[in-house]
């Protein structure tokens, strides 16, 4: 699903040089649940990133599916990224004015698909994500938990290839974060959609089925615990 | 992102922040006023000086003897129509309402009493024909005191702030030096038999009339007029109509065929100038308005800066968030510009019906516009139009500056958690 090749990304601050990823090699199949873990500032957010395709490294390639597209122009990056890919964020980033299911059908509303196929998605989605009779409230009437299964919602909605978030429950209380992830393996499940996100929270690393684990930029444990079936 | 989508959310957008919306449009709103407020009255001007200028001073269009408008401050009287008549019953023929006038300068002198002090004053004299000036002028409507002219009397009608400046009434006896045709100095000795206010300042403030047999006889004229006037529409100069004067005086050698905009350059040159200053004032109503425009878009860019990261990581395009930002902005200039419009329209009732009475400040004023007493506003759909038009693409141009900004942030910097 996502083979990196000797990844380098370098930021540049004034004449300091930070070198956020070190040559990382790394290869993640399809249906995976795999958690990169570190302490903060060893690069887990430039690693989503980058496989994201919402930024370009300094070196290496990064291969999902068979091409390389942070290769590719910024209008070509945005398509493939509205067809396979979903986004999961530590703080929601949930549209304030639009109802649960509005946000949800946000998503949706990126790609040609009639009706009737979009509403049967939503109703499905939202029964899966147990935000059924909240769908028209706004973010500001859901609790965190609430708002965050939206954001999952949102991503899964239209069957992406690949979810990532990055600190999916950073903004959580361990139960609901808990709560969250446990929603995010049966997603991975049943949707048999590959996740990667990032955590520095060991209960979210428990849950994981591979844990990669960052330091100053570089892998320095890969650890394929419990493989997915 | 589909259409619908798209315009829903910027709809629900542009109430995020309603009061913040409503303020921004009614800055929008206040400036479009100002316009089209603006934009009225001096239609308004323009419309009252015309009309005083062809009713009261000049006619439509005048025939000139040739050199006489180069010449009229110099020596008026030199360059004159030597036959009146024939040219006036060419026009009257083809239907168009034409009349004799001599135009003089002098100096107008009273003593005290029945004055109440001696002095003198420069004026300018008019000979008119009292029994057909009614054709193309509207003086003897304008009489308030004593009566019109009659024909060969010693008699002079004055205008009302003339007459008023030097404490003239009707039966006082005044007297003008001014020369002859030839060039010799000639007095007129005239009695006052009537006071003219008319709407005109300058006519108001200048003008003695006398009748034109009289001002023949006095300046030596020998048959000979200085202009002849015609009547025709009372806004915009009226090409047609010159234009068929001067077919029908082809054969009338050494005449000339001018529009009224020709004889009131002083007027014509105002009329420029205010237009550049006033455009001068609406470049700065609609910078403000611009500003708050400019503002409460950055403000909400902003605000939204991890939401518009979301999107564009979810795959938005550039020009989806670019076209959902500037839609929101187009609604911001549309109930601003709706709401200017409907100030607009309300408060245009108002200048049209009602006015404005400036007669106590333009009499101390010589501003060219031949105007008195009260100003009303013009109707003008297209002001409306523009306005409206103006109001939400300046809207739109405005945001456009804090789009791009918004737009060259990148993704991952927008999205950034602190
Ligand atoms: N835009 C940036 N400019 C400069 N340095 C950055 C930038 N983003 C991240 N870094 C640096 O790169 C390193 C990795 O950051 P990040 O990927 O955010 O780590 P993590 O998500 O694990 O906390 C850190 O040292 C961070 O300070
Ligand atoms: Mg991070």
């Amino acid at each position: 699903m996502i083979t990196i090749t000797n990844l380098v990304r370098t930021y540049q601050t004034g004449d300091n040089e930070v070198r956020a990823l070190r040559n990382i090699d790394l290869a993640i199949a399809t249906g995976e649940f795999a958690a990169i873990a570190g302490p903060s500032g060893s690069g887990k957010t430039t690693l989503l990133n980058l496989i994201g395709c919402i930024d370009e490294p300094d070196e290496g390639t990064i291969e999902i599916n068979g091409s390389v597209v942070h290769a590719g122009k910024a209008k070509e990056r945005a398509l493939f990224r509205r067809e396979n890919l979903g986004f999961v964020f530590q703080s929601f980033n949930l549209v304030p004015v639009l109802t649960a299911e509005e946000n949800i059908a946000l998503s949706l509303s990126l790609l040609d698909m009639p009706a009737a196929e979009r509403r049967e998605r939503l109703r499905a989605i939202i029964d899966e994500v147990g935000l059924t009779g909240m769908e028209d409230r706004r973010p500001a009437r859901l609790s965190g938990g609430q708002q965050q299964r939206v954001a999952v919602a949102r991503a899964l909605v239209k069957d992406p290839k690949l979810v990532l978030a990055d600190e999916p429950t950073a903004n959580l209380d361990s139960e609901t974060g808990a709560a969250i992830l446990d929603l995010m393996h049966e997603l991975n499940q049943s949707h048999k959609t590959t996740f990667v996100f990032s955590t520095h929270d060991p209960m979210v690393m428990d849950r994981a089925d591979r844990l990669i684990t960052l330091r100053d930029g570089r892998i320095v444990d890969d650890d394929l615990r419990r493989r997915a079936s | 992102m589909n259409a619908r989508a798209g315009v829903a959310l910027a709809w629900k957008n542009l109430f995020r922040h309603g009061r913040r919306t409503i303020i921004t449009a009614s800055a929008l709103a206040f400036g479009l006023l100002v316009y089209i407020m603006a934009d009225s009255m001096l239609r308004g001007i323009e419309v009252d000086t015309e009309r005083n200028l062809i009713l009261y001073e000049t006619g439509a269009a005048q025939v000139l003897a040739e050199g006489y408008l180069e010449e009229r401050d110099l020596r008026p009287l030199r360059y004159a129509i030597e036959t009146p008549e024939e040219i006036e019953s060419a026009l009257e023929e083809s239907g168009i309402k034409a009349v004799a006038r001599t135009t003089f300068s002098g100096e107008l002198i009273v003593f005290q009493d029945p004055f109440p002090e001696d002095g003198s004053v420069q004026v300018t004299g008019y000979g008119i024909d009292p029994s057909d000036d009614g054709d193309v002028y509207r003086l003897e409507e304008t009489i308030t005191k004593g009566r019109f002219l009659e024909p060969g009397e010693d008699g002079a009608v004055l205008g009302g702030w003339l007459a008023e400046d030097i404490g003239a009434d009707v039966g006082y006896p005044i007297t003008i030096v001014t020369r002859t045709r030839g060039g010799f100095f000639q007095t007129l000795e005239l009695d006052v038999v009537g006071i003219a206010d008319t709407p005109n300042p300058i006519i108001n403030r200048y003008a003695v009339f006398v009748p034109i047999d009289t001002a023949d006889f006095y300046l030596q004229m020998e048959g000979a007029v200085t202009e002849i006037a015609v009547a025709g529409k009372l806004r915009g100069v009226d090409r047609a109509l010159t234009a068929q004067m001067e077919q029908e005086l082809a054969s009338f050698p050494g005449v000339d065929v001018v529009g009224w905009d020709r004889l009131a350059m002083d007027y014509v040159a105002i009329a420029q100038t205010k237009n550049s200053g006033s455009s001068t004032i609406l470049f700065f109503v609609f910078v403000i308005a611009a500003v708050g425009v400019s503002n409460t878009v950055l403000m909400s860019i902003l605000e939204r800066r991890r939401e518009i990261g979301m999107m564009r990581a979810m795959g938005l395009y550039d020009g989806e968030i670019r076209r959902l930002l500037l839609l929101e902005a187009a609604g911001i200039g549309v109930i601003g510009a709706g709401i200017g419009i409907a100030l607009g329209a309300v408060t245009n009732y108002f200048l049209v019906t009602n006015g404005i009475d400036y007669s106590f400040w333009l009499r101390d004023m010589d501003a060219g516009y031949r105007i008195t007493g009260v100003l009303r506003g013009v109707w003008n759909g297209d002001t409306f139009a523009s306005a409206f038009a103006a109001g939400v693409i300046i809207t739109v141009i405005t945001a456009m500056m804090p789009v791009r900004r918004a737009l060259r942030t990148t993704i991952v910097e927008s999205l950034r958690t602190d």
